[in-house]
């Protein structure tokens, strides 16, 4: 039984740091049609400077809405001068996503080095509680915490809001919105860097809750996002969330048993929904 | 006039579909823009609406020159464009379509307005825009033109694909409209286009070949049977 | 190349390549040039996917690092001798021919944005294992194997090497002439029409798929001959990009693109390599390379050689390499969303 609640409370902890990941890159991709790339560094870089700012001040919250920060404004440059350039050309954001993912991470390296770095986790969050006999480990609870939270504030944000109703729109015809009168290019770098903000959020969660980071842990995690919006139907909120958890349950179940096999029984997970459901298992649009 | 055409070109990828278009719309009433298939019309709209790109030519609306500027920028000037397909957004509901046409103001009166004029979209109100009919999800497109409080609104082909006695019910709201707010109608079906249009500019070949009233061409058959293939004699009543 | 300069042009460098071991001594000059015609290969297998048929795959490096692992695995367990090089060979082309065959059978059927998510799945599930499965693979450590004592010679290795680049030159070069690579470029420039005009899309596709895999497992074995030596990264997601920049940077869609842009992209890497032995802020060339490699993917997608081309006045461009909107000297309207955007700067 403990192992049971250990690996699925590790489970859900773990799939709502790839939610985060995955919900910005599946509007973007819903709303672009851009598969980013380099989403994954996005989210490494949110990893490095949220641990890097932790070190520097050990305040947490400071760390975490720094990363949030840095994602979301290198979110913001890269549409901007880059992936702005591309729009409507499936190979060549591809392509372009692709060099900016291998400059993202090596830049990382650059500035904190190629090796595994020390997340550590806050005072406050570290240990654990135990309810008669069953513990639960705080920083788990943080991270399913905080990932309910921002699936909250995102779905009412698509729900309630004008933004979100121009987004939804957006992802259906973009040149429609346009011609009510929204300037869908500002509608699309604010999704970008709100993606990419997202994307960092997860990082910096996902180091402490891992306790190491490394320049690899992007493509890793980027692999996971793929899984989700795979499973989850490109653009839906609702997908990305139940793909996110499944993820993250399939991945520490199948670790306990087998370490080696978790990241492809994921995959092998996406190409058998790739085939036999292409929509992805939560609706969204065509393949 | 409030909006001026004048020697339009517009290519779409290497082909050159519109090759000298003038229009002249006046304010008031309901200009149509007639012409066989595959003529230019829709990409008149277009063209004018800023969702395509003019290679050369002027287009000024209320005298200002609008060509080249963005589809959202012409927009907020106080044009309002209907596109063939209704461009209606059918995940979103009837309510949020039509919120989305008043960015984000308060428009009570010109609701109360426009829905006296489409009263069945009152009882879509919380329905998914995807499932309503063909007919309502016309009067949708142009109930959410009228919230954008355009001056002037570009409809394409409003009678497309709907039976005869919803074709008479639009036109019955575009003359309803045409009272306040200047249309510029594209359209195939000649009998709405007669009911509706006061003005008319017949386009072929990406050219205007014909500009005039509609009386006018209603009594012109050289004209009705060269560019729109209507017969001299046996026109459909 | 049909104007007669073209084939002076490439006689002289062949005569310089067939002249080489006699001009230098050094063996880190013919190394480099061995490697060049190794990753020519691998490029050109990789632009056949892009280039020609327009598909973007991230998972090429599955083919050459088996290619190499087989070669090493079998040299290593049935010790150096030349019928076991061959059987790796086979083997190699064999392995890529039915893993090609397999993925691409998986994945075709998927838009393109899927295919490339699956590919880079598959390439990173191989590269893991080799990491993981360390009895077998060495993992990162790798392993090395010795070769028989011909092979070990560069002059004729090196020869050797040249031989094999200009028969697969040739045979790509029929290849995409042939009726078949006409399909595959008609695919590339429109995937709709090509298959209105009744052409099976899927199965053109696979025999791309099919003809790279195997030809970048073949680079794939000569690069583990040359290296003696194999381990996990040569299936790592960097030697997918190699052929990836060699291409975008040489030229994508021309069949010497590749070939311009592995010499360039090796003698750069083996420059930096040097620097970053005094100045270790050049182990991370690979940010400069990327900077290049997005600099063209933004603004000469045709690659530097055609870049050349359509600046140097009185050459013909050459039509098409990744399908690219042309860009709007008239007003060209190609895609959804341009509209607004070309006025915003």
């Amino acid at each position: 039984m403990d192992t049971f609640i250990n690996l699925f409370t590790n489970g859900i902890a773990t799939g709502m740091a790839v939610f985060l990941l995955a919900v910005g890159l599946s509007i973007i991709f819903g709303l672009m049609s851009v598969l980013n790339l380099s989403h994954g560094a996005l989210f490494m870089w949110g990893a490095y400077v949220g641990a890097w700012i932790f070190g520097l001040t050990h305040n947490f919250l400071l760390a975490v809405l720094g990363a949030v920060f840095a994602g979301a404004v290198i979110g913001t440059i890269l549409e901007r001068v880059t992936i702005s350039r591309v729009y409507g050309n499936h190979i060549l954001q591809l392509l372009l996503t692709m060099g900016l993912m291998i400059v993202l991470g090596e830049l990382i390296k650059v500035v904190w080095g190629p090796n595994i770095l020390i997340s550590p986790v806050p005072q406050i969050l570290s240990g654990s509680w135990d309810f008669g006999g069953i513990i639960l480990i705080k920083f788990r609870m943080f991270t399913i915490a905080v990932g309910l939270l921002v699936a909250l504030a995102v779905y009412l944000l698509l729900k309630r809001t004008m933004l979100g109703i121009v987004v939804r729109a957006g992802v259906e015809n973009p040149e429609m919105v346009q011609a009510l009168g929204f300037d869908i290019r500002k509608v699309f770098t604010l999704v970008f860097a709100l993606g990419a903000g997202l994307a960092a959020l997860g990082g910096a969660i996902m180091g402490p809750l891992g306790g190491a980071i490394s320049p690899s842990m992007g493509l890793d995690n980027q692999l996971l996002a793929f899984v989700v919006v795979v499973i989850g139907g490109l653009g839906s909120f609702v997908g990305s969330l139940a793909g996110a958890l499944l993820v993250g349950l399939i991945g520490a179940f199948v670790a306990w048993f087998i370490p080696e096999a978790a990241l492809a029984v994921n995959v092998l997970l996406m190409a058998v929904v790739l085939l036999l459901k292409p929509t992805g298992l939560f609706g969204g649009g065509g393949v | 006039m409030i909006l001026q055409v004048a020697d339009l070109h517009t290519y779409i990828g290497e082909f050159h579909i519109l090759q000298g278009i003038s229009l002249a719309v006046p304010e008031g009433g309901a200009t149509v823009v007639l012409g066989r298939n595959g003529a230019g019309k829709t990409t008149v709209l277009r063209t004018i609406m800023g969702l395509l790109r003019p290679h050369s030519g002027e287009i000024r609306f209320a005298g200002q020159p609008i060509a080249g500027l963005p589809a959202h920028v012409i927009a907020r000037r106080g044009l309002g464009y209907v596109p063939e397909d209704h461009g209606i957004f059918s995940g979103l509901t009837v309510e949020e379509n039509l919120r989305l046409a008043m960015r984000g103001q308060q428009k009570e009166e010109r609701l109360a307005g426009m829905l006296a004029l489409f009263p069945e979209l009152q009882a879509a109100w919380r329905k998914r825009a995807g499932s309503l009919s063909g007919g309502q999800k016309q009067m949708l497109a142009i109930g959410r033109v009228l919230l954008t409080e355009s001056r002037l609104l570009l409809i394409d082909e409003p009678s497309k694909g709907l039976a005869p006695l919803i074709v008479e019910k639009v036109a019955q709201a575009l003359n309803e409209i045409k009272k306040e707010t200047t249309i510029v109608l594209v359209e195939q079906n000649f009998n709405l286009a007669r009911t509706v249009g006061d003005f008319c500019s017949v386009i072929d070949d990406g050219r205007t070949v014909w500009s005039g009233g509609m009386s006018e061409l209603a009594a012109n058959g050289e004209i009705l049977h060269r560019y729109l293939g209507i017969g001299r004699r046996s026109e459909k009543a | 190349m049909k104007r007669w300069p073209g084939y002076v042009f490439a006689g002289v460098i062949l005569i310089f390549l067939l002249a080489l071991p006699l001009l230098t001594g050094s063996r880190a000059t013919l190394n480099l040039f061995t490697h060049i015609f190794i990753f020519s290969i691998f490029a050109m297998s990789y632009n056949l996917l892009l280039g020609y048929t327009g598909i973007v795959s991230f998972g090429h490096a599955l083919f050459f690092g088996s290619g190499a692992y087989l070669i090493g695995l079998l040299l290593k367990n049935a010790g150096p001798g030349l019928p076991t090089v061959l059987g790796g060979i086979i083997a190699a082309a064999l392995f890529a021919l039915v893993v090609s065959l397999v993925i691409g059978a998986l994945s075709l059927r998927v838009r393109d944005v899927y295919f490339a998510m699956l590919t880079l799945a598959f390439g990173e599930l191989f590269f893991i294992a080799a990491l993981k499965l360390r009895t077998f693979t060495g993992g990162e450590d790798g392993f090395s194997f010795s070769v028989p004592p011909m092979l070990q010679d560069r002059v004729l290795y090196y020869y050797l090497a040249l031989l094999i680049f200009m028969l697969i030159s040739w045979f790509l070069r029929v290849f995409v002439s042939s009726p078949a690579g006409a399909v595959l470029q008609a695919i590339r420039e429109n995937e709709q029409r090509a298959a209105a005009l009744g052409y099976d899309v899927f199965r053109y596709k696979l025999i791309s798929t099919v003809v790279a895999g195997v030809l970048a497992s073949l680079a794939g074995a000569l690069y583990g001959l040359q290296q003696r030596f194999v381990s996990a990264s040569v299936l790592a997601l960097d030697k997918t990009m190699d052929a990836l920049m060699m291409t975008i940077i040489g030229g994508s869609g021309t069949l010497f693109g590749p070939v311009v842009g592995a010499a360039l992209v090796s003698f750069a890497q083996e420059w930096f390599t040097r620097l970053a032995r005094a100045y270790t802020i050049f182990e991370r060339w690979l940010i400069l390379f990327g900077l290049v490699y997005i600099l063209i993917v933004l603004f000469f997608p045709g690659g530097l050689l055609q870049a050349w081309q359509r600046l140097a006045p009185g050459k013909r461009t050459r039509p098409g390499t990744v399908p690219v909107p042309s860009q709007p000297a008239a007003a060209g309207e190609k895609q959804e969303l341009t509209a607004t955007r070309e006025t915003s700067p």
